[in-house]
């Protein structure tokens, strides 16, 4: 299979897991994959091989095969995967209620842009005064 | 389905369903007041600290489906001054219309409603249940989907912080693709979730605070006050009031976690860049600006950073609080007692209670300033921690009255207590600044404010009642009372030893030779034996700002118990005592004090010989402190070779003085040292 198909389908939960997993590390070897999904669940080093090697065909991860372990890639953003579970119904749905049952140190919704702006040159106001 | 169609029309018909609707309405008021009522408290506690505000608004938000429930069962059927024992639309109509005296035609459309309310608020509520818990199976499915774990060392800063907060729960810190903040959720195993990239794109600093606000959360259970929050909203979902009040929750609460943040960290301003940091980063990823939502986090990062530190934890009488919200109680109680009235009547109640309690307030809280029991409730006020406030702040207030009583115990009564409480309490751990303004102080209250707010800067923990250091302080002041008073009568927090304990704590190891005698000396101290005097060494494996592995020593040359601490390792061998105590050191240096009067006390005179060294230049250094360690003069000279004696002169006040000295052999490298206590008459 290419793995230049255009649009690969939505990932699984675990397949999800694993493409974190490479986004947050970046290009990594099975090896490393599995190491870092243990630390949270006990997960055999075979599974992860194989879903790694679905995701290649599904064209989810990139193999780059000139090493001798193979390391893989996420072949897509972060961005594009939150894009494609936004597209979710039950997240569709009750991601605005969810919003409300998590707490954060910023709330839910973002600030606008002009407040943003008027925040930065609050702060930068500030900093000069304190000096 | 006709069956069920039968039921619904027989219970809009009921009575129960008609004091439902009626109690549903009059919750539009009893909201309204309720909010105004928080609204005022609000207003006259703006200046307190952020959990008491939390606390009052909390206690505002459940304050409201309870007078909903009180409203129903107060106008259940049996409770009613004449039951209906047929529900005939027309006389009850009627009997309405003559009760209220209002336009019959209004009653009537009110009236060919009213049975239908308790049926739309139904379905209203299971509307936002549901989507409550769409809501919770989503954020359940977050902590499994599209998280991976953080880098070991960054959950171990996370345990780090954790134990800090004092926080018994595991944390799991898990990066997440799907959240674009830092949140967390859960209770029971609560997990932090962060953005991707945000462990590594931001100072980790900055993450640390912002790590800190989420920890915030989990231990003061926010996450579950959350949870109760959206039941409320939900159950009350029709009145714009239970939202606001509901908002002015979730404000105080960011507040109160951002409070915990800024005392453990005590750096506002990089708090709040690393919260505008934050909320940049939100944005280029994509979508267009929604519309601007209030500016809450301007008002933080303003309150952050504009609001003197006094108004971020300073006390206000909780009084306010419970005086207001019970004034709530009684008008909603008094209006229950009288016969249902129409809502219109009812909102300039408002104005008259609110005066009221204005008035009420007043005396009461200029009384509390006067009398004794004062400072054990005020500081109930800064520490009850809000979820619970009731039970909590009884416990509270207990655990107070003890603490006071037994730290009166320790310190034994005194005429003067503030100066007591400076100058033998916190003497060892006050700082400088913090005495000057103590002592600026001119009434008692301030007084009591300031000790207030000493221990409160020094909370580890300044969410909980308990205040540990405060605890642990007066802990050690015991101890060392009880265990290091000498003979002499010297109280045991006065003696070197006292002081190091009472600052640093209890040593990890104690190496104790109460009878002096012979001592196996270790190489690096030159090796041997000699005969010693009683001595002991303390061992801390770490002590903050100072180093690891700090070994201090005590002697006791004259051996009554008043051990002295030493920085010289010779000072415990017996034979150098004895040449110390005719004020020549065994490097033969001597400090002879002038007969002549300088314009500073009196000229003194410190002379080494350096014959023994030959044709060695040697470097001199040397240190005078005053017996109570404080350094007068430091210097350091390098004798060129072949000088037969060094010399120095200095101006020194009437006192008893300590000269350190430190003879480097340039050549050979060899370091001998003496100590010589003096005095100036």
């Amino acid at each position: 299979m290419s793995s230049k198909a255009p649009d690969p389908p939505r990932p699984t939960d675990a397949e999800l897991e694993i493409l974190t997993v490479l986004w947050s590390r970046g290009p990594s070897t099975v090896r490393e994959v599995h190491e870092t999904i243990a630390v949270r669940k006990p997960t055999q080093y075979t599974t992860i091989l194989k879903l790694l090697q679905i995701m290649a065909e599904k064209g989810l991860v990139r193999r780059d095969e000139k090493q001798r372990a193979h390391v893989y890639e996420a072949s897509q953003p972060c961005e594009w995967t939150q894009r494609q579970l936004a597209g979710d119904l039950l997240q569709r749905a009750f991601s605005g209620s969810a919003k409300s049952l998590m707490l954060g140190a910023l709330s839910a919704k973002k600030v606008s842009k002009e407040e943003l702006a008027e925040l930065r040159k609050f702060l930068d106001e500030y900093e000069k005064g304190a000096k | 389905m006709n069956y069920l169609d039968a039921g619904l029309k027989a219970w809009i018909r009921s009575p129960f369903a008609k004091a439902c609707g009626w109690s549903l309405i009059h919750f539009l008021w009893e909201g309204v007041l309720i909010a105004l009522m928080l609204a005022a408290v609000l207003f006259l506690c703006r200046r307190a600290s952020a959990r008491l505000r939390y606390a009052v608004a909390c206690l505002a938000l459940l304050a409201m489906p309870l007078a909903l429930a009180i409203t129903v069962v107060v106008s259940a059927p049996g409770r009613q001054p004449a039951p209906r024992l047929s529900p005939v639309d027309v006389t009850d109509a009627g009997s309405l219309a003559a009760v209220n005296g209002a336009a019959p035609a209004a009653q009537l459309g009110l009236k060919t409603i009213l049975p239908s309310l308790p049926l739309l608020w139904m379905a209203g509520v299971l509307i936002f249940y549901v989507r409550s818990a769409g809501g919770w199976i989503l954020t359940r499915r977050l902590r499994c989907a599209g998280v991976s774990a953080a880098s070991g060392d960054w959950q171990a800063r996370l345990d780090g912080l954790r134990r800090r907060l004092r926080i018994s729960k595991p944390v799991v810190l898990l990066e997440s693709c799907l959240v674009d903040v830092p949140v967390i959720m859960g209770f029971l195993r609560p997990v932090v979730l962060v953005p991707m990239g945000l462990l590594a794109g931001l100072p980790a600093d900055q993450l640390e605070s912002i790590l800190i606000h989420e920890l915030a959360h989990i231990r003061r259970w926010d996450y579950v006050v959350n949870l109760l929050q959206n039941l409320v909203e939900g159950l009350l979902f029709y009145h714009p009031a239970v939202w606001w009040v509901s908002g002015q929750v979730r404000a105080e609460r960011e507040n109160c976690c951002d409070d915990v943040v800024v005392n453990l960290k005590g750096d506002a301003r990089g708090y709040a860049a690393a919260l505008a940091t934050l909320e940049q980063n939100r944005w280029p990823a994509h979508e267009a600006a929604l519309a601007a939502t209030g500016g809450s986090l301007m008002k933080r990062i303003r309150r952050l950073l504009q609001e003197p530190e006094s108004h971020r934890a300073s006390s206000a009488p909780v009084f306010v609080a419970a005086l207001v919200l019970t004034s709530v109680g009684v008008a909603v109680a008094n209006w229950q007692v009288q016969p249902a009235e129409p809502p219109r009547p009812a909102l300039p109640m408002v104005a008259p209670s609110a005066v009221v309690t204005t008035q009420d307030m007043a005396p009461v809280s200029h009384v509390t300033e006067q009398t004794p029991a004062r400072r054990p409730v005020q500081v109930v006020a800064q520490t009850a921690p809000p979820q619970d406030p009731a039970a909590a702040r009884f416990a509270a207030q207990v655990s107070e009255f003890e603490r006071t009583r037994q730290e009166k115990a320790v310190r034994g009564e005194l005429n003067t207590p503030y100066q007591h409480w400076l100058h033998e309490d916190v003497a060892y751990i006050i700082s400088d600044q913090e005495r000057t303004a103590f002592q600026a102080l001119t009434t008692d209250e301030e007084r009591e404010h300031f000790i207030e707010q000493f221990w409160l800067r020094r909370d580890p923990t300044p969410g909980t009642p308990e205040n540990e250091m405060r605890e642990e302080h007066y802990r050690r002041i015991a101890y060392v009372n009880q265990h290091f008073s000498p003979g002499s009568g010297l109280p045991g927090w006065k003696t070197d030893r006292g002081r190091i304990y009472i600052v640093y704590g209890p040593p990890d190891e104690i190496e104790s030779h109460p009878t002096g005698g012979t001592y196996r000396r270790p190489a690096e101290e030159g090796g041997g034996t000699i005969d010693a005097v009683p001595f002991e060494q303390w061992r801390y494996r770490w002590i903050q700002n100072v180093g690891e592995n700090v070994i201090i020593e005590f002697v006791d040359p004259t051996r009554n118990g008043e051990y002295r601490m030493t920085t010289d390792p010779n000072e415990k061998d017996a034979s150098a005592q004895a040449a110390l105590l005719n004020g020549q050191g065994k490097t033969g240096t001597t400090v002879q004090v002038m007969s002549t009067a300088a314009p500073n006390g009196k000229a003194v005179m410190i002379s080494i010989p350096l014959g023994s060294y030959g044709g060695h230049s040697v470097a001199v250094m040397s240190t005078i402190t005053t017996s109570t360690r404080r350094p007068v003069q430091n210097f350091e000279r390098t004798v060129p070779a072949g000088a037969p004696l060094f010399t120095h002169f200095i101006q020194l006040a009437p006192g008893s003085y300590r000269l350190n000295v430190v003879l480097k052999d340039t050549v050979t490298k060899a370091v001998n040292s003496d100590q010589i206590v003096f005095e100036v008459k």
